[in-house]
């Protein structure tokens, strides 16, 4: 009985360890690429990178505005965490108050959730074109300032708030505001990393809005700029391989710190809708 | 104090602390180290150092290059740029009618001060007599 | 309790500061999903041009759209792509049955999983543009060094291939997500349901058809959503990888509609096939709900 058993965990860390191999061939597959000197159209393709050296990276550095692409990116993520963070609270907030119009706002809001960005470029370029935010980062980051997933991961977060503090502190007479800020947001640390990390990555990632919104090159975010790139030098240089590891890199840092809570924003989102 | 510790472990906060003291010690690096000196020597094919040669430098980039310096080597048949400031170079010497073959030097900031490791050789010239 | 004017004007206050803290999200949403919705239908039916004003059209994008060839490839190519989360979802629930247990190191296989979807759509794009590469890529290597082709494929520059390639992709990027769905409403199956079933002799398999499968209706019926959802909103990839092409191999609905409404500037014709798109989406939501028997395929 024993001796099948670990034969069945062994044979379960084997098919795990092919799949996930699998899964990470692509990754060094392009790492390798772009550590690579030589030729890299070279057949038949070497297996590991022959003379391996980081000079693809110091050429992206230069030679593209990789920096500037980077900065851009960094604000507009920046603006789309503190919009979410202070918007999906507030909402979150009064979405646990009972009030008339509670549940209508409730409805709406799951209703919205199932429009999906893709259905409404053209009148948001419309509409971003008549507020005057083209090619600006408000204009950038206004989409993306608020996310209804979020706001019941908040709001599920304060309804697990003890009512008794709600109360004392409703007593001492705290206002609404007061209360969120000293009672509520102290106790929900998880709601706001999963906030953070999910504006982050959305925001950072976003590759169709700042395609329609942005028209100058000094406006565009990374995926932006790594598409332009491609388009222009085609892949015939593995600096574009390097570019790929630079732009890939800070996601994958972001996401190996906060997975939990990234999970759990689209576990618990997901389920939402 | 034990809240703030706990508040300054938090990997949030360690992160990017960490990433930003190896941005300011990169940069202190670069700052002390950046002067635009390229420094190297022209030999003939028998590895005797070659006077009055014209060492001509060009800067890369993905598609183009293009001519930025020109120098002699002096007695020593060393040369010497000081206004570089590519990351991508080449440099190629030439004297007599003979020419020595393009050498790329890949530097890892813009300015970096290099003295080349092996000289700028120059096959086929005639031994000066 | 107190009634009268103090408790009213409590409640009254109570609402304004609600909506207030409610204001500038539903302002945004308002902005962004709702009034995008009505505005697409109101360009759809219109002929919009950047230097006239706009006449009525009443439904002649919708006949124009219904009647040409490459809506109705784009169409198919969409659908092929929802149908492709279904094999993809099998695996993430091998995958899930693997990883949901007191192995050793399921962290470290869940986090090489998942780790490919948070990232960059693009950036995903050219990794695979560049391992179905013809010449230079690993996909043709190895399939060459197997002896299974004699000849490299250009995968992304074949009328055939095109699509089979974005989908592998894709499915390489989603299936993470899957996975995490899945093996969220695996633990949430309660284990003593196992342990009777164990105690009863029932042998593994059965085990698995009759209570894991059933209990994760919901979430097999939420992946499928995703899987849904994904392929009218891959764009980034399709865009990046193939660029909708070679011709309109890979095109799917929202590179369409963002090549007629950005790169020709119809917008109206744009604005038509959105309205389509959504409907689409709707219905096969709806549909969707319907299979997994209604409720969100919750179970009893």
């Amino acid at each position: 009985m024993i001796r099948g058993r670990r034969s069945v965990v062994l044979l379960r860390h084997l098919v795990l360890v092919l799949l996930s191999a699998a899964m990470l061939v692509p990754f060094y597959w392009v790492l390798k690429t772009s550590i690579t000197d030589e030729n890299i159209f070279a057949y038949p393709p070497h297996l590991l990178p022959t003379d391996p050296n980081l000079f693809s990276y110091v050429d992206v550095w230069y030679l593209i505005p990789f920096p500037r692409f980077l900065w851009n990116s960094v604000v507009v993520s920046l603006l789309a965490i503190a919009g979410n963070l202070v918007l999906n609270a507030l909402a979150g907030y009064a979405l646990t108050r009972n009030f008339p119009g509670q549940r209508f706002a409730t409805l709406l809001l799951l209703s919205c959730m199932m429009i999906p960005f893709q259905a409404t470029i053209i009148p948001a370029y419309l509409i971003t074109a008549k507020l005057g935010l083209l090619n600006s980062y408000l204009g950038l980051a206004l989409p993306l300032l608020s996310t209804i997933i979020c706001i019941f991961v908040f709001k599920a977060s304060f309804e697990a708030v003890p009512r008794s503090l709600v109360e004392a502190a409703r007593i001492d007479g705290l206002g609404d505001l007061r209360i969120l800020w000293r009672v509520m947001l102290p106790l929900s640390r998880a709601a706001i990393g999963t906030n953070v990390i999910l504006a982050f990555t959305w925001s950072w990632n976003n590759f169709l809005w700042p395609l329609i919104i942005t028209r100058t090159v000094s406006m565009q975010t990374l995926p932006l700029g790594l598409a332009n790139f491609l388009s222009y030098m085609e892949n015939t240089t593995s600096a574009l391989y390097a570019f790929v590891v630079m732009v890939l890199a800070p996601g994958i840092a972001v996401f190996l710190m906060a997975q939990k809570e990234f999970i759990r924003g689209l576990t618990s989102g997901a389920a939402k809708g | 104090m034990r809240r703030w510790r706990a508040w300054l472990l938090n990997r949030f906060v360690v992160v990017p602390v960490v990433l930003a003291l190896i941005v300011l010690g990169w940069n202190i690096y670069v700052s002390l180290h950046a002067h635009g000196v390229i420094a190297g020597e022209v030999v003939d094919a028998s590895g005797r150092p070659v006077a009055g040669a014209t060492v001509t430098l060009y800067h890369l980039n993905f598609i183009t290059e293009v001519k930025t310096g020109e120098t002699r080597t002096n007695g020593q048949g060393r040369f010497r740029f000081t206004d570089n400031n590519s990351h991508l170079i080449e440099l190629q010497a030439a004297a007599g009618g003979a020419t020595s073959p393009r050498v790329t030097v890949r530097l890892w900031f813009r300015a970096q001060d290099r003295d080349l490791a092996s000289p700028l050789t120059l096959h086929g010239l005639a031994p000066a007599s | 309790m107190i009634r009268g004017g103090m408790w009213r004007r409590r409640r009254t206050r109570q609402a304004a500061v609600a909506v207030c803290f409610l204001a500038p999200s539903l302002a945004l949403f308002f902005l962004y999903r709702i009034l995008p919705l009505f505005w697409n239908v109101a360009l759809s039916v219109e002929r919009w041009s950047p230097l006239r004003p706009t006449r009525w059209a009443g439904l002649y994008y919708y006949q124009d759209m219904l009647s040409s060839d490459t809506f109705w490839l784009t169409l198919e190519n969409t659908m092929i792509f929802i149908a492709s989360a279904i094999p993809a979802i099998a695996l993430a629930l091998v995958i899930a049955l693997l990883v949901n247990s007191d192995l050793r190191g399921a962290a470290v296989y869940r986090t090489i999983f998942f780790l490919s979807y948070p990232l960059m759509s693009v950036a995903v794009a050219i990794i695979w543009q560049w391992m179905f590469e013809q010449k230079a890529g690993l996909i043709n290597y190895v399939l060459l060094s197997l002896g299974v082709i004699s000849q490299p494929i250009p995968f992304l520059g074949s009328f055939d291939w095109a699509l089979p390639a974005v989908i592998i992709a894709n499915t390489w990027q989603v299936l993470g997500f899957y996975m995490i769905i899945l093996l969220a409403g695996l633990q949430n199956i309660p284990p003593h349901l196992y342990e009777a079933a164990r105690i009863d002799g029932v042998p593994a398999l059965a085990r698995l058809w009759r209570i894991t499968l059933p209990l994760l209706k919901p979430s097999i019926f939420l992946a499928a959503i995703i899987g849904i959802l994904n392929s009218f909103s891959c764009f980034d990839l399709v865009y990046v990888m193939t660029h909708g092409g070679p011709g309109h191999a890979t095109e799917i609905l929202i590179t369409y509609i963002y090549k007629a409404g950005f790169e020709e500037s119809r917008f109206d014709y744009a604005a038509a096939l959105t309205v389509v798109q959504f409907l689409v989406l709707m219905a096969l939501t709806i549909l969707a709900n319907r299979a997994a028997g209604g409720n969100a395929g919750a179970v009893e």
